[in-house]
């Protein structure tokens, strides 16, 4: 029941979906952080990130995912979300990240936007 | 390294700079510039000034200001806001530089001259923190002159809805909702009170939570063993200690708990409340000290007289087995001292005041009577004699407190900012003239 983020990696061909379950806060975001560096250094350069399972997000878990967005681009890499429920698409529809990230509501349009 | 000292507000650089942790460890790069002038080009820019007490003032509403200018803060790095702080006549304050005028509570041109400050400004939206007690004038009337001038929209976050208001007391929420563009309670029932006992129409009223602070818990026995504490069942309340608190019905239930659980600690946190210090000085702590003196109880209640900063306060609460708030007074509408336990996800006894009434509901903490010791006996010893029931009640306290963080709340007021923005002034109220006065007695809901 505590808050935390469970970070797992699985592949749809060749993109890693990485699914979220649980919150992304200042508590938990570096797994997030830390899963897309280990994945560029890997070689990987497209990234769904599922957001399905994610509850809550603040403004230290946005800052993660712009982040990783940005390290992506650095690799001209693509990276789209997929799942994100209504609290989740109302925080980047709010902040105005909804403009920046490209949101799916299914993982295979997200897969097939790469 | 040493790090440079920040100010409590970060630039929008340092706010941008700081989500993802990578400014510090990597250092910048051209890219980072990139993307903060395409972020500083889509992200959205809403300017918000915020009119209420703030810190170093010690009050609640100072502290509630400062955590939600935070909180919104974070996800708005490119906008600018505002504080208006409301200080006494002579008061000089220490403020932080986001407060950029300042109201003399006790003044009523000072009112008209934040208006007019606020009117010449590029502020969107203004947020007003109401409490009768705050703003100068009977009942805090003059807050209303600062709204009439005022040509913004503007909502207002109300933290004290009487049941049963005398007459100038009702006057002056209604005419701020006439005022307002929307105004916020923090419970559903302080909503139905606005719409069955002022008379404000329910579209105007939205309700959002008291926000608590992200923590992720920890054991209490972890947290017991850094404050020194192991092993002792421990009790707490924190708060600016007042009358209103009841600390004395807690105190006069330790010898009854101390039968079972005779290690029983419990902790008052707080210093006493700056306004109460002003009239009736450290009277009511005095007379909470001789009665532990006289119950002999000098080993297991224990007090913090000072103002705690929120990382101290949260390491008590995380250190706590049972949170006990013993109010006296029914009209409490909001507790910030109650909310941040909730959000610690602690086992909660509660008179049942209008807050606690509402967030303990379905299992998650347990209501008291007033003024009775020995309910509060009961119902700690039950909880400390039940770890399974303990656990269930923290686990509900904490779900409920993860979706009040404030991280959660600041977005709801967002929400509600920008959908007010566009209002040039408060759209016009159809607010009845009378009240159903039989909604007045309450025992009709209470």
């Amino acid at each position: 029941m505590d808050a935390d983020l469970d970070v797992k990696i699985r592949r749809m061909g060749d993109i890693p979906v990485v699914d979220l379950a649980g919150d992304i806060d200042g508590y938990t975001c570096i797994k997030l952080r830390d899963v897309i560096i280990e994945l560029l250094k890997a070689g990987d350069r497209k990234v769904v990130i599922s957001m399905a399972k994610v509850s809550y997000i603040d403004s230290s878990g946005l800052g993660t995912l712009v982040g990783g967005l940005r390290r992506i681009n650095e690799h001209d890499g693509g990276l789209a979300l997929s799942g994100a429920g209504p609290q989740i698409r109302k925080v980047l529809s709010i902040t105005g990240l909804s403009k920046v990230f490209s949101v799916f509501n299914d993982e295979t349009e997200a897969i097939r936007s790469l | 390294m040493a790090r440079k000292a920040r100010s409590v507000e970060p630039t929008p650089a340092e706010a941008l700079a700081s989500v993802d942790g990578s400014s510090e460890r990597d250092g910048w790069k051209p890219e980072d510039l990139k993307m903060f002038q395409f972020l500083r080009g889509v992200l959205n820019h809403i300017d918000i000034a915020y009119v209420a007490t703030y810190p170093p003032q010690e009050c609640g509403i100072a502290t509630f200001t400062r955590d939600l200018v935070t909180a919104i803060s974070k996800y708005t790095p490119f906008s600018d806001p505002v504080v208006v702080a409301v200080s006494g006549e002579a008061d000089i304050e220490p403020y932080p530089k986001i407060v950029k005028f300042q109201i003399r509570k006790p003044n009523p041109r000072s009112y008209l001259d934040a208006a007019e400050f606020l009117n010449q400004s590029q502020i969107s939206v203004v947020n007003i923190q109401h409490e009768y007690g705050i703003f100068g004038g009977q009942d805090g009337e003059y807050i209303l002159d600062f709204l009439r001038k005022l040509r913004k929209p503007v909502v207002a976050t109300l933290h004290t809805v009487l049941f049963d208001p005398y007459p100038n007391q009702r006057r002056i929420v209604r005419e701020i909702a006439e005022l307002c563009s929307a105004v916020v309670v923090m419970v559903k029932m302080g909503k139905q009170m606005l719409i069955e006992n002022y008379g404000i129409p329910p579209e105007r009223i939205v309700v959002i939570r008291h926000g608590v602070p992200n923590v992720h818990r920890v054991s209490a026995t972890v947290a017991k063993k850094a404050l020194g504490i192991s092993d002792r069942p421990v009790l707490s309340t924190f708060g600016l200690i007042n009358r209103g608190k009841g600390v004395e019905y807690a105190i006069r239930a330790m010898p009854r708990i101390l039968e079972k659980h005779p290690d029983a600690l419990y902790l008052v946190l707080g210093e006493t409340h700056p306004g109460v210090r002003n009239y009736e000085g450290e009277s009511y702590r005095k007379e909470l000290l001789q009665l532990v003196a006289d119950l002999g109880l000098e080993q297991h209640v224990r007090f913090n007289n000072r103002y705690l900063m929120l990382e101290e306060l949260i390491s008590y609460l995380c250190a706590t087995d049972v949170y006990i708030t013993s109010y006296v007074n029914r009209d409490q509408i909001v507790s910030g001292t109650l909310a941040y336990a909730l959000g610690c996800g602690k086992a909660i006894v509660s008179t049942p005041y209008l807050y606690a009434e509402e967030v303990l509901s379905k299992g998650k903490g347990m209501l008291v009577d007033f003024r009775s010791p020995d309910e509060i006996s009961q119902a700690v010893d039950y909880i400390l004699l039940n770890p399974g029931f303990r656990e269930e009640m923290e686990a509900r306290a904490y779900r409920y407190g993860r979706r009040a963080a404030w991280f959660n709340v600041a977005i709801d007021y967002l929400d509600l900012f920008h959908s007010t923005r566009s209002l040039p002034k408060a759209a016009p109220a159809v607010i009845p003239s009378r009240v159903n006065p039989n909604k007045t007695d309450r025992s009709k809901t209470a």
